[in-house]
């Protein structure tokens, strides 16, 4: 077999793996021949990222690639969250031996080229599917309680800015990696990532950056303001617009100085600078509005404090953003899961990656689950906000259809 | 210098954080895990911007008043609101709200630490205001907002205090470290 047909085998297959894209270099790295699955929890997060301080990758497949769930996250800064029920991991890494990059040739990067053809056994999925039908938690008159509620907290200074998640979930059978690259024709994403387990599956074309480590220097890339393309035909006007829009540049600023601040607690201090402010990006369907803000990590910083300070990523939640995690976890029923939670790579403590989940399917026991959110605004309404969230989450619906 | 910064769990405070380590041996507390030796060894107590209102924070209050007259004290944002309270103010809500706004703000010529009838760009976060009128022999207003005239700035005649209802430590605030200076090296 060449390297293609192999690809092509282990994309059929019913292997675990994970695909990734790398933005930077413009390709797709998959990641499979998992040698270490850590599944996380409260109790064994610490111990896990101790090892991680420990570990250096010497190959390039090597490293630990994964995610760190909400709930996990919440609770790693000592955050009541909702219980969940389900058996579904709190955060997973895994460890590779193969990586296969997908650029214009196909690339094979591998402990051993024997084992990863031996464990090839290309195995048709069933795809018996399901009900279509998409329910959303919470429903119209429960959400606009919520968002009412959340109105007065703002006023009250209780809370600046805050993010409602809704919830919108079917049960069908997905062909994951078929999905994946059909979504990634229509909505090629700088974060897209994809993972198929024999547990879970996730596809995600999340857009947000939460943080890179690169040497000693940490960046963040928050994004806050988005514009749809109908409305706005180009980056100059996509610019204009948003520096025209009250509410979301002065949200855009909110954001800025939160980031700043996640970072002020782990950098050295005034090397925290404003690299890039608010800088438009463009996607298929809409406008991005995006900061860059870098600092010096302290030296001997920990791993565990770089999490603390910068999880679960503020730009998607509000601020500030203890108390805003407060007010939405005691409102919000449904476990979000990976949704806000972190995915990305460890490769040393010099060379990390970390995204926000966003725009997510979460395929789990035969269920889906897609979670938008929206902003809570003083002068919107809770049924405006709630057409947003459906129509952010609209191009993964459309998959479970 | 030993300065102590207590934390209200505000998403700000560590960029006042880093504004303030210039200036000396700062230390960072939450609010809720202040030790008296932390207290009793600095020389500045400073109160961090954070959501709600000063009741929602009784012990900030109670350094407050148990240390006003004994060492420099500086508030920010809700620190403004827990001295203004401290002083006998009443902390009301406020018609248009200013979350990541960046307004100008005006001196006035009871300012000790600031020039008069200056003019400076701030950025601001606060739901909240102090209600006026706002009586205090000792205790003065001494910057306003240019836009709805709100107190900016209280200082103190009588003791060294000083509090912002602005973000110093906001990137909307061009010079914002000169304003902590200002307050730092006043001297009673």
């Amino acid at each position: 077999m060449n390297n293609s047909e192999i690809l092509s085998v282990l994309l059929n297959s019913d292997k675990e793996l994970i695909i990734y894209r790398n933005s930077d270099k413009n390709n797709f790295e998959i990641y499979t021949d998992f040698a270490e699955k850590v599944n996380l929890n409260i109790g064994n997060l610490d111990k896990f990222l101790n090892k991680l301080e420990r570990f250096k990758s010497y190959k390039p497949y090597d490293c630990y690639i994964g995610f760190f769930g909400y709930e996990l996250l919440c609770k790693n800064i000592n955050l009541k969250v909702n219980k969940d029920n389900s058996s579904f991991p709190e955060g997973v890494f895994f460890r590779p031996q193969t990586k296969i990059i997908l650029d214009k040739q196909v690339k094979i990067i591998t402990k051993s080229k024997s084992k990863l053809l031996k464990d090839l056994k290309a195995l048709n999925k069933t795809t018996s599917s399901n009900s279509n039908k998409i329910s959303v938690s919470p429903n119209v008159q429960v959400y606009e309680k919520i968002f009412n509620k959340f109105k007065k907290n703002i006023r009250a200074g209780e809370t600046y800015q805050i993010k409602i998640a809704q919830k919108y979930s079917n049960k069908k059978d997905l062909d994951v990696v078929n999905l994946f690259f059909n979504l990634m024709k229509k909505n090629l994403s700088p974060e897209s990532f994809c993972v198929r387990t024999n547990d879970f599956n996730i596809i995600s074309c999340s857009p947000e950056n939460l943080f890179k480590v690169k040497g000693k220097k940490i960046i963040t890339s928050p994004i806050a303001g988005t514009v749809s393309r109908d409305k706005v035909k180009s980056t100059k006007e996509a610019r204009k617009f948003f520096e025209n829009n009250q509410k979301e540049d002065k949200e855009h600023n909110m954001i800025v100085d939160l980031e700043r601040n996640d970072l002020s607690r782990i950098t050295k201090a005034n090397t925290v600078k404003i690299q890039n402010l608010k800088f438009v990006q463009k996607y298929q369907y809409i406008f991005h509005n995006v900061s860059e803000i870098s600092g010096t990590l302290l030296d001997n910083v920990r791993l565990s404090a770089v999490i603390k300070a910068m999880m679960p990523g503020g730009s998607v939640i509000g601020c500030p953003k203890i108390n805003t995690l407060k007010l939405l976890n005691k409102e919000e029923k449904e476990p979000r899961r990976i949704y806000t939670g972190s995915f990305g790579y460890y490769r040393s403590k010099q060379d990390m990656s970390f995204n926000i989940i966003i725009r997510s399917i979460l395929n789990f026991q035969k269920n889906n689950e897609v979670f938008a959110a929206s902003g809570v605004i003083l002068d919107s309404t809770a049924k405006n906000e709630y057409h947003e969230n459906y129509l952010k989450a609209k191009s993964l619906l459309d998959l479970l259809k | 210098m030993n300065l102590l910064l207590i934390d209200h769990e505000d998403s700000f405070t560590y960029n006042l954080a880093h504004l303030l380590s210039g200036f000396g041996n700062l230390e960072v507390k939450n609010f809720y895990d202040i030790k008296e030796k932390s207290i009793k060894k600095s020389d500045i107590i400073v109160f961090s911007p954070g959501p709600g209102k000063p009741s929602d924070y009784p012990v900030s209050l109670d350094i407050y008043n148990n240390y006003k007259s004994k060492k420099k004290i500086i508030g920010i944002c809700l620190g403004f609101q827990l001295i203004a309270n401290g002083e006998g103010g009443t902390i009301s809500k406020q018609e248009k709200i200013f979350h990541g706004y960046q307004t100008y703000i005006r001196t006035n010529s009871k300012s000790l630490r600031f020039p008069n009838n200056a003019l400076y760009q701030v950025g601001r976060y606060h739901s909240l205001k102090l209600k006026e009128p706002f009586n205090s022999s000792s205790m003065h207003i001494t910057m306003r907002c240019e836009e709805t005239n709100v107190a900016m700035c209280l200082e103190s005649h009588k003791y060294d205090i000083c509090g912002l209802q602005f973000h110093p430590d906001s990137f909307l605030t061009p010079n914002g470290k000169q304003f902590i200076r200002k307050i730092i090296q006043y001297k009673k």
